[in-house]
C-alpha cells in the first residue's frame, strides 16, 4: 500500500510538472510572436528614417495623431523616429533575455519530468515483480 | 552481398532501414507544407509589387491635367461627382504615422525605392523556396526508393598495392605484365651472378649509388611486377636489413605502396642484398662473402646498376644488351 501511495504521489507530481511545462511553452510562443511584431516595427521605422533623411529642409512633415494630421518639424520628426527605433531595439533585447530564461526553465522542467517518469517506471516494475 | 570476400568487405543496407518509407513520406509532407506557406508569402509579395507598379503609373499620370473630374466615394455605397485639384501634391506615408508632402516625381522616387525593397524580399524568398523544393524532392526520391526495396551497398576501397600482392597473383594481371615478370625473373638470376662482381667494386660504386638514386629518378619507371618480385625478397629481409640509414629507408619504403623510383631502387637493392645477408628461403639466396661490410654500406652501386639496367630493359622490352660489368655500363649511360 505504501508503494501505491508513493506511486500516486509521483504521478501527481508528474502532472504538475507537465502543466508547468505547457505553460512555459505557451510563454515561449508568445515571446516569439511579440518578437516578430517588434522586428517588423523596427524595419518600418528604419525605412521611414531613411526617407526622412532624403528630404529637403523645407519639406512639410506631418504626424498622424488620431484623426488629425499635425504639421511637424523635420528635425523633430527625425528625432522621434530615432527614439522609436532605440526603444524598439531595447525591447527586443529584453525579450531575447526573457526568451533565453524561459528556454532554460523549459529544459530543466523537461529533465525533471523525465526523472519522475523513470522513478514511476522503476516503482511499477518493482511492484510487478512483487 | 559482399563481393570478392577475399579482397573487399562490403555492407548492405536496405534503404528502407536508413529512410523508412513512412517517415520519408511524412518528412516530404512537412516540407511540402512549408513550401505551401512560402508560396503564399511569395504570392503576397508579388501582389504588393503589382500594386506598387500601378500606383507609380497613376502618380505619373495625375499631374498631366490641372484637375481631374472624378466620382468621389461617399460612405459605403455612394459616390458623388467631384474634382481632383492640386494634382502635383501628394501626401506620402513614410511608415510610422509620419506623412510628408511630396511632388509627383518625388513620390515616384519613394515608391521605386519601396519596390526595390520588395524585390529583395522576393529574391530571398525564392532562394528559400528552391532549397525547400530540393529537400522535398530528395525525400520523395528516398521514399520511393525505400518502397521499391532498393539497397545501399558500401564497399571499402582497398587500394591496389602491388607490392603487397604475392607473385602468384600475377596471373590475374595483364599478359603483358606476365611477360615482364618472366623477364624480371631471368634478370634476377643474372643479378646473382653480378653480385659477386659487385662486391669487388663495392666502395667504388657506393658513391655512384647515391647519385644514381637521384639520376635514376628521371629514368623509366618499373612495372608493378618488378617491385612485387623484389618485394618478395625484400619482405623476407626487412627484419634483417634494419641497420644502416639508407637500408632502413629501403624497408620503410617497401612498406608503403609507393611506386616511385626511389622505392624501386631501394627494393632492388634489398633484393640483391638478400644473398648478401644469406637468408635461406628466398630465391636469391646465395652465400655472401662480405655480409658485414655490405650491411655497413647498405648496398652496392652494382645494385643500383642493376636497377637501372632493369629499368631500361623494362621499357625497351629487354632489347638492351647486358654487360657483365654494371659499373661500366652505368658510367656509359651517365656519359
Amino acid at each position: 500500500m505504501g508503494s501505491t501511495a508513493a506511486l500516486k504521489e509521483l504521478q501527481r507530481d508528474l502532472e504538475n510538472k507537465a502543466n508547468d511545462l505547457s505553460k512555459l511553452q505557451k510563454d515561449i510562443a508568445k515571446n516569439h510572436q511579440v518578437r516578430k511584431k517588434y522586428t517588423i516595427q523596427l524595419g518600418e521605422n528604419e525605412l521611414a528614417l531613411k526617407e526622412l533623411d532624403l528630404l529637403n529642409e523645407d519639406a512639410n512633415v506631418y504626424k498622424l495623431i488620431g484623426p488629425v494630421l499635425v504639421k511637424q518639424d523635420l528635425a523633430e520628426a527625425n528625432a522621434n523616429v530615432r527614439k522609436r527605433i532605440e526603444y524598439i531595439s531595447a525591447e527586443l533585447k529584453r525579450l531575447d533575455a526573457t526568451l533565453q530564461d524561459l528556454e532554460e526553465k523549459q529544459n530543466s522542467k523537461k529533465e525533471a519530468i523525465f526523472k519522475v517518469q523513470q522513478r514511476i517506471q522503476s516503482l511499477q516494475a518493482g511492484k510487478g515483480k512483487a | 552481398m559482399a563481393e570478392n570476400p577475399a579482397i573487399k568487405k562490403g555492407t548492405v543496407t536496405p534503404i528502407s532501414s536508413l529512410f523508412p518509407a513512412e517517415e520519408a513520406h511524412k518528412a516530404s509532407k512537412r516540407v511540402q507544407d512549408t513550401i505551401a506557406e512560402r508560396q503564399e508569402q511569395l504570392d503576397q509579395l508579388k501582389g504588393f509589387m503589382n500594386e506598387n507598379t500601378n500606383l507609380i503609373n497613376l502618380v505619373h499620370k495625375l499631374p498631366d491635367e490641372l484637375h481631374h473630374d472624378i466620382m468621389v466615394p461617399f460612405g459605403k455605397a455612394a459616390f458623388f461627382p467631384g474634382r481632383l485639384i492640386h494634382t502635383n501634391e501628394f501626401m506620402v506615408l513614410l511608415g510610422v504615422d509620419h506623412y510628408v508632402e511630396r511632388t509627383s516625381k518625388q513620390t515616384i522616387d519613394i515608391l521605386k525605392r519601396r519596390g526595390k525593397g520588395l524585390e529583395n524580399q522576393l529574391e530571398s524568398l525564392k532562394a528559400v523556396m528552391q532549397d525547400l523544393k530540393a529537400e522535398a524532392s530528395f525525400f520523395d526520391a528516398k521514399a520511393s526508393e525505400a518502397v521499391d526495396g532498393l539497397v545501399e551497398i558500401r564497399e571499402d576501397y582497398v587500394e591496389e598495392s602491388p607490392p603487397e600482392v604475392l607473385p602468384l597473383t600475377n596471373n590475374t594481371k595483364d599478359a603483358i605484365e606476365d611477360e615482364e615478370y618472366t623477364h624480371i625473373l631471368s634478370r634476377i638470376a643474372e643479378l646473382e651472378q653480378q653480385e659477386e662482381e659487385a662486391e669487388k667494386a663495392n666502395e667504388f660504386n657506393k658513391d655512384e649509388q647515391i647519385e644514381n638514386d637521384l639520376g635514376c629518378s628521371t629514368s623509366q619507371s618499373f612495372t608493378g611486377q618488378e617491385v612485387r618480385s623484389s618485394k618478395v625478397e625484400a619482405a623476407n629481409l626487412q627484419s634483417l636489413s634494419k641497420d644502416g640509414p639508407s637500408r632502413g629507408k629501403g624497408p620503410a619504403l617497401n612498406d608503403s605502396s609507393l611506386n616511385n623510383k626511389a622505392l624501386e631502387l631501394a627494393e632492388v637493392k634489398e633484393k640483391v642484398q638478400a644473398p648478401v645477408l644469406a637468408t635461406a628461403d628466398h630465391k636469391v639466396s646465395r652465400p655472401s662473402s662480405i655480409p658485414g661490410s655490405d650491411s655497413s654500406k647498405a648496398f652496392t652501386g652494382s645494385i643500383v646498376e642493376h636497377a637501372h639496367d632493369i629499368g631500361i630493359n623494362s621499357t625497351e622490352q629487354q632489347t638492351g644488351a647486358r654487360s657483365s660489368k654494371p659499373v661500366s655500363r652505368f658510367k656509359m649511360q651517365r656519359k
